[in-house]
């Protein structure tokens, strides 16, 4: 999902308190299904250091915490609701046509990151209204699972640096980008190829990924409205 | 640093990506031309407005936006002029020329999707076509795009009036492309060059 | 045309300050065999990103696939890296550029215009291990230490980490985004040259190589390629200069020659690629350099099917005045040789027809008939035939 971060870097803003943007597709039953088999695939989180000088630099650490973390949290969540979990490394998954409903899973998920989440959409589409299609059946299949739920984070945390520069720079009137971390989720029903729910939430501070309690805010704004 | 052709053919694989941001319009059901290249569609589609990085005469339609499926329309090429805008004098994209055989036509057109960042690109199936009464030739297309999605595709080249009208169906092998399959041949076949 | 103004600064940003970084080149403990970073240091930050940009190579359209290929590029990196072979996995790429990049995770990239362009194993082994030194001695790590340590207030530089500057972070987060300084570069080809020698390969190699990328340079159609420097991998800001090639000559002077028949067991193993390689250096769009590089790859006397039928393809593809009867030569030159693709004769027949001369055209087009049975494309030169019987009867 490369450009889906382009998108997220365009529209990052400063945030005070969690932000979420729930899309869900039409003709959902009234009541969500009990027990349901999950495919969770492990949560794609980035997160970097933004200097003072401007450069993100990569954080291996916090990466890796929040991964954990999110992860954590959103299994904590699914399971506290009796349903069933498995987990998918989707860098083992990209053979064959396994590997090609993957990447077009991330082509669905930047359509609807630039048309599915803003006013009026695409006027060829009504609704909130994408899919998979019939190769979801394979994943279905292979991991015995009803549902798949992705898990997208990026952002980056401005340096001790960067804070004193931007507390400085605000001082003189001139603004500069802050940093902010976002993170989406999708569930997509296997046996049509649906994605039945969507969500993008922006974190508050207080919702920082790499602490455990902070994953846990964030993942309860993130899955919101998630019919599970 | 990073070699400037690099940067370039990045910098026009956005070809699609900036779009998300220019003004896009509805297509109802029934006739939309780009210039003299003219269609009919059965269903409504998005014009996805005005490209960065190609010339003024290529129009891209879809449906459920252009990483599912992608219908450009392009109006007569004149010999010399190319679909994709070359980043630098240096860094050429290709040009069509008049008295191409039917191979180098599609050959104008493979080496386009290349420059469009398509990898593994293969053309199948070459065969005469009638456009109202004028000939033209239709083909196949498979290829990847650069995160290894496959993706297939027809085309449509007639030659009039020392013109090429170009029409181009793009989508990912998976669901996509057959989904939307009949339309498109539709559309293929109900395409006239006017004027 | 309006380049993305992220973009620009983008550049701009990284350029500026690698122009400062090449005065300045801290001193760097040479790795050892297996480090790892500590997860929690820049370096380990780079190590996770590197490891990223691996999982993405594995994934990309452009990945070479073929496994004798790789196994044999992996083995001739593994030679000159010596007690560094356990840290390399290699990936070979498509793509039509000299080049050759190492990721401070060991990961390697080998990009298909390099393999066309080394002419033997030891030319090919001498780049890898240019590539091993940076890696072996940490210059991309201290490159970007130095980069980071500029605080420089009015560098705001916002490196989305997506889209157009995502395709840019991929390659560059293979350490080549950060320029390596000429201290660096000069290290590295001497480092390359001892790993080379003592792994048996040819001292002589490393000049020639160097030196023949400097008259593809100067073979450009274009006039600002052929001004501009010459580079031993596409993200250097440090040229091939004539004194990096006469440090390598001066090095290799006076020592052993190469080994018999070593140019044509490379040729082997990248022979049946370079249909397909070729039409990704066509594709560049520059003749000159593409006929440069086809003469180069002619210069032993094998494979003339092939070369001849792409060197009849590039004179077919630029179209300038005289063109058309290179084209002619190149592929009648061609179709007399054993290799020669079938597409040849139709190739010959349609620029036979071009150039006016019908009864050689018809002579070829047969010929291409009763030699592509299956041929997708027999319809058009029958098309073709019947035309020309038609003109003919008239």
């Amino acid at each position: 999902m490369t450009r889906l971060a382009a998108l997220v870097a365009a529209c990052l803003m400063m945030a005070a308190c969690t932000t979420t943007n729930v899309k869900s597709a039409a003709g959902l039953p009234a009541a969500p299904p009990r027990e349901a088999r999950v495919l969770l695939a492990q949560p794609d989180i980035e997160l970097q250091l933004l200097t003072a000088s401007g450069l993100l630099e990569p954080r291996a650490d916090w990466t890796t915490s929040a991964r954990t973390n999110m992860q954590a949290a959103v299994e904590t969540t699914l399971k506290g609701r009796s349903h069933s979990l498995t987990v998918l490394d989707p860098t083992t998954a990209m053979e064959g046509r396994e590997g090609q409903v993957l990447r077009l899973n991330g082509a669905v998920g930047n359509s609807i990151l630039a048309y599915g989440l803003m006013g009026a959409g695409l006027p060829s589409k009504s609704g909130f209204d994408w899919t998979l299609g019939e190769g979801a059946q394979l994943l279905a299949v292979k991991y015995g699972s009803d549902y798949a739920l992705f898990v997208y984070g990026r952002g980056s945390y401005s340096s001790g640096g960067r804070v004193a520069m931007m507390i400085g720079a605000a001082a003189l009137g001139v603004s500069i980008p802050m940093g902010g971390q976002q993170a989406f989720a999708s569930l997509v029903e296997l046996k049509t190829g649906k994605v039945v729910w969507f969500n993008q939430a922006i974190a508050s501070p207080n919702a920082d990924m790499r602490s455990a309690e902070g994953a846990a805010i964030l993942t309860e704004a993130l899955l919101k409205g998630l019919p599970l | 640093m990073i070699a400037r052709h690099l940067r370039a053919a990045t910098a026009i694989a956005a070809l699609v990506v900036l779009s998300a941001c220019a003004t896009i319009k509805p297509v109802p059901a029934g006739p939309y031309a780009s210039g003299g290249n003219q269609i009919t569609v059965g269903r409504t589609w998005t014009d996805m407005g005005p490209l960065f990085g190609a010339s003024r005469g290529v129009r891209l339609l879809s449906i459920d936006g252009p990483q599912l499926n992608r219908l450009f329309v392009i109006d007569g090429l004149k010999a010399g002029e190319f679909i994709l805008r070359p980043a630098s004098k240096e860094r050429p994209t290709p040009t069509w020329k008049a008295g191409l055989t039917p191979t180098e036509q599609v050959e104008f057109l493979a080496d386009t999707l290349a420059a469009m960042q398509y990898h593994r690109i293969e053309t199948d199936n070459l065969r005469p076509v009638k456009v109202g009464e004028r000939s033209g030739v239709r083909f196949d297309i498979s290829a990847q795009t650069v995160d290894g999605l496959n993706i297939s595709g027809i085309a449509q080249l007639v030659e009039a009036q020392d013109r090429l009208y170009v029409l181009l169906y793009l989508a990912p092998a998976e669901h996509y492309f057959e989904a939307t399959r009949a339309e498109v041949e539709a559309i293929m076949a109900s395409a006239r060059v006017t004027g | 045309m309006k380049r993305h103004p992220t973009l620009r600064a983008a550049i701009t940003s990284v350029l500026a300050a690698s122009v400062a970084v090449s005065t300045v080149s801290p001193a760097f403990a040479q790795r050892t065999v297996g480090q790892r970073p500590d997860i929690t240091t820049d370096e380990g930050g780079l190590w996770a990103q590197s490891d990223k940009a691996e999982m993405e190579a594995k994934t990309k359209a452009e990945l070479n696939r073929d496994p004798e290929l790789t196994l044999y590029v992996r083995e001739v990196a593994c030679r000159v890296a010596a007690e560094y072979c356990s840290d390399i996995r290699v990936y070979v790429m498509d793509r039509p550029y000299f080049n050759a990049s190492m990721a401070s995770n060991g990961y390697m990239e080998v990009w298909s215009g390099l393999m066309l362009r080394a002419r033997s194993e030891s030319e090919l082994a001498f780049v890898l291990g240019h590539e091993v030194s940076h890696f072996s001695h940490g210059h991309s790590l201290a490159t970007w230490r130095t980069m980071k340590s500029r605080s420089n207030v009015g560098m705001v530089l916002m490196l989305a980490g997506g889209g157009i500057v995502g395709s840019l972070l991929y390659l560059g987060v293979m350490s080549t985004v950060f320029a390596f300084s000429r201290e660096q570069e000069t290290e590295a080809d001497r480092l390359s040259f001892e790993r080379t020698v003592k792994a048996g390969y040819d001292p002589a190699a490393a000049a020639a190589l160097w030196l023949s990328l400097r008259e593809e340079t100067a073979a450009s159609d274009f006039p600002k390629t052929r001004a501009s420097d010459t580079r031993g991998s596409i993200f250097n800001t440090h040229p091939i200069t004539p004194d990096r090639i006469a440090a390598l000559e001066a090095l290799a002077a006076g020592r052993a020659a190469p080994s018999e028949g070593e140019r044509a067991r490379y040729r082997a193993q990248i022979r049946k690629f370079l249909p397909a390689w070729l039409v990704d250096d066509l594709r560049r769009r520059d003749y000159g350099q593409t006929l440069h590089l086809i003469d180069r790859l002619a210069a032993d006397g094998e494979d003339l099917g092939v070369l001849e039928f792409y060197r009849g393809e590039a004179f077919r593809r630029r179209r300038l005045d005289g063109d058309q009867d290179k084209a002619l030569e190149a592929y009648a030159s061609a179709s007399g040789r054993p290799d020669a693709p079938v597409a040849v004769w139709r190739e010959l027949g349609d620029m036979l027809g071009k150039s006016g001369k019908p009864m050689e055209a018809r002579a070829a087009w047969e010929t291409y008939l009763a030699k592509a049975i299956d041929a997708e494309d027999r319809w058009l030169v029958e098309a073709s035939l019947k035309k020309l019987n038609e003109g003919s009867e008239s």
